[in-house]
């Protein structure tokens, strides 16, 4: 008897019956759990690009053209890490369980945020982005004229003033 | 290892330092000693045959930026005490020549060729031939150099490898493309008859650049993912194992919660990759019933990875510091009945497969790795347990939450297919025996430092051990990313013992015994060769050219 032993595997066959998955016929194959494909936000993305550093695969890229700042995200290079989803202050993004991407066309595949940038109060050049601004006004007890100026403009601005100072303490 | 007989250790080590007038020191696991490259050679023989050490890997670095030199960093284990002892020599830029000890430690011949390949050591006293990189790479650019650019791309003629041609025995190619295969991976078997007389393998198809990518492009946080995508089958070992090295090195604290998690993780990823493995054996082996069952029962294992990480695979938890996912009391519940459904399946499964006497037959002495020879090659993991060597990174140098848990260490002396087999059989017990422990002695907590400083130049060591064997990753910090960072893979070790087991085998055996190593390529290789349209190139090597050569 021993020799027919491997037979038994008939009645496992048996008792497990049919595994596949009527696929895509049946409910969601993947758990509550799964990390899929993200959705950003527009009324929520203030531009601030923390995902962008902290996306490992640069699925999410920030493009400057003029006076607006675009937000895009590729699926194509997306590895469904979610760091993006930890890492935005605002919540924004959102990660859902989608994972059937598959399409014919590359367009479905790309995202874009646009987002109007600033104008600063002294050169009239553009910086940042118009709800970052307002975000940092809210959370921060920073003077508006500040923060309506660009980075260069402020770094010139702070040196300028050192200057002048140190010129005086030297002049008396 | 109580702490007297540490310092013992120790001091035996600082001796033989100073006989070979080198500077030692140590920080935890892991002793620097850093000598003379023309002492190279004894220091090595003294650790690797009289301190009974294993050779894990050796590590090139351009050190140029900070002190003008090129330096090899030898990584030798000590895994009865428990220590890694890297031995640290440098040689000027202008003439970098260094003593190779490959017909000392025999282990130690692939990363002489890489560091070669990649660094341009000079190594003495030994044939140097292309290993890592394809045949028309410039001769006079290294690309682990920190002069060269991640992204750059010399101007290439593409050509091909001759393969070998042999008038006394057949040659019989296997691969590089292969519809048995599941990875490029090229192996020339030279028969008489049915009988394998040599091999010969070029590998290193896929290597990928990562470690230049992880030293040039990437922050400290994203190579986990990037680490991650070492292998397929076991990327969250390269995930922890980097994470960890860094930890290593600067120190961070990483809560005690997170370790268990990474543990359960990691013990879940081995699960996955036996079960896989034993259904590929069994495939091979033209049983493929084995093939469905044991993989209907990996499913499971691969809906819990999910439920407990987000995904089935390239788990995507681990950051530097901790986990990102925290476990819940549902989810234990889940896991836990799973794994009694598993333990149970699976022990059936098995007593079935063991049975049928065709695999039985065809795995028994087949494939023999002799003791002797796996010590010679430092083998490890599965390959090496099965030849009677005792050692497991995991009860070794325990790391994460392993010195909270009993398992056994399964070791066979045989040395053959079956002895690996079994291995891996009672492994996937001792994993479910570990992951039951870990959930239920987890202890609460937070699951993520965040707030750490990495300090600049310093060293890390971390192993891990991978379902196929010890994983290593080497990290010299840098800032905002690692100065220098070395995988080395478990099948990087494994595959030179191939042509000891694959000798005097017949043909008919050859591909079960090539699989009986679990073989993971990507993971070895780290290149994918991208022309200037972004297709991807592999070695150029026309099957169809080589039938007419070998006619």
């Amino acid at each position: 008897m021993k020799k027919l032993d491997f037979l038994k595997i008939l009645v496992i066959a048996t008792e497990t019956g049919r595994v596949t998955r009527k696929y895509p016929y049946e409910p969601p194959l993947v758990s509550n759990e799964f990390r899929g494909k993200i959705e950003i936000d527009e009324k929520k993305c203030i531009g601030c690009g923390a995902c962008v550093i902290a996306c490992p695969p640069n699925a999410l890229e920030l493009k400057i053209e003029k006076n607006i700042l675009i937000l895009k995200y590729f699926v194509g290079r997306c590895i469904f890490c979610w760091r993006c989803v930890d890492v935005c202050p605002v919540k924004a993004i959102r990660g859902t369980s989608d994972f059937e991407l598959a399409t014919d066309n590359i367009s479905d595949l790309n995202e874009a945020v646009i987002h109007d940038r600033n104008e600063c109060i002294e050169c009239r050049g553009n910086y940042s982005t118009v709800k970052q601004k307002q975000y940092v006004i809210e959370k921060s007890p920073i003077t508006e004229n500040y923060v309506s100026k660009c980075p260069d403009c402020r770094r010139n601005g702070f040196i300028n003033s050192i200057q002048r100072r140190k010129g005086g303490v030297y002049a008396e | 290892m109580n702490s007297s007989n540490k310092t013992n250790i120790l001091e035996k080590y600082r001796e033989i330092a100073e006989s070979y007038k080198g500077s030692f020191s140590y920080i935890k696991d892991t002793v620097l000693i850093t000598v003379d490259k023309n002492a190279l050679r004894d220091i090595a023989e003294t650790i690797y045959w009289k301190m009974d050490c294993y050779h894990r890997t050796c590590v090139g670095v351009d050190e140029t930026p900070l002190n003008g030199y090129l330096a090899l960093y030898h990584i030798f284990g000590d895994d009865k005490n428990g220590l890694n002892i890297i031995v640290k020599t440098i040689t000027e830029l202008k003439n970098p020549v260094i003593p190779s000890i490959r017909d000392i430690v025999p282990a130690a011949d692939w990363c002489e060729l890489e560091a070669h390949d990649l660094l341009g050591i000079v190594f003495e006293n030994r044939d140097l031939y292309r290993l890592v990189l394809p045949p028309y790479w410039p001769r006079d650019i290294y690309p682990l150099r920190k002069n060269i650019p991640y992204n750059y791309r010399p101007e290439v003629v593409y050509s091909s490898e001759r393969i070998s041609e042999s008038t006394e025995t057949a040659v019989v190619p296997i691969g590089p493309y292969h519809p048995a295969l599941h990875e490029p991976e090229y192996f020339e078997l030279f028969v008489e008859g049915e009988k394998i007389v040599d091999v010969k393998y070029r590998g290193f198809h896929v290597h990928r650049g990562i470690e230049k990518l992880g030293e040039s492009r990437t922050t400290y946080q994203q190579i986990n993912f990037l680490a991650e995508r070492i292998c397929g089958i076991c990327g969250f070992v390269h995930a922890v194992c980097y994470s960890q090295a860094v930890e290593k090195a600067a120190n961070i604290h990483v809560p005690e919660r997170a370790r268990f998690i990474r543990s359960i993780a990691l013990e879940i990823e081995r699960l996955h990759s036996h079960l896989l493995w034993i259904g590929v054996a069994a495939h091979i082996l033209g049983y493929d019933t084995g093939f469905m069952h044991s993989w209907r029962i990996r499913e499971s294992i691969m809906l819990i990875a999910e439920l407990l990480t987000g995904s089935r695979k390239t788990y995507g938890i681990n950051l530097i510091g901790g986990v990102r996912r925290d476990i819940d009391e549902n989810k234990i519940k889940k896991v836990l009945e799973t794994l009694d459904y598993v333990e149970k399946d699976f022990k059936k499964l098995i007593d079935i497969i063991t049975s049928v006497p065709e695999i039985t037959r065809r795995i028994k002495d087949t494939g023999v790795l002799p003791k002797e020879d796996a010590r010679k090659l430092s083998v490890v993991g599965p390959v090496a347990r099965a030849s009677g060597l005792d050692r497991d990174i995991r009860r070794d140098l325990p790391y994460a939450a392993y010195e909270y848990v009993d398992f056994n260490v399964p070791v066979y002396d045989s040395g053959d297919n079956l002895a690996r087999f079994k291995v891996r059989v009672d492994e996937v017990f001792e994993s479910i025996s570990i992951i039951r422990q870990l959930l239920s002695n987890l202890p609460k907590g937070p699951v993520l430092n965040n707030e750490f400083e990495i300090p600049e130049y310093k060293i890390g060591v971390s192993l891990v051990e991978a379902p196929r064997g010890e994983d290593v990753h080497f990290v010299i910090t840098g800032r905002g990313k690692p100065y220098r960072w070395r995988v080395r893979a478990p099948t990087y070790n494994n595959i030179p013992a191939l042509k000891v087991m694959l000798q005097g085998c017949t043909l008919a055996d050859a591909p079960l015994t090539i699989a009986s190593i679990d073989p993971c390529f990507s993971c070895t290789d780290r290149i994918v060769i991208i022309d200037e349209k972004g297709f991807r190139r592999s070695i150029l090597l026309n099957p169809f050219n080589r039938k007419c050569d070998l006619k």
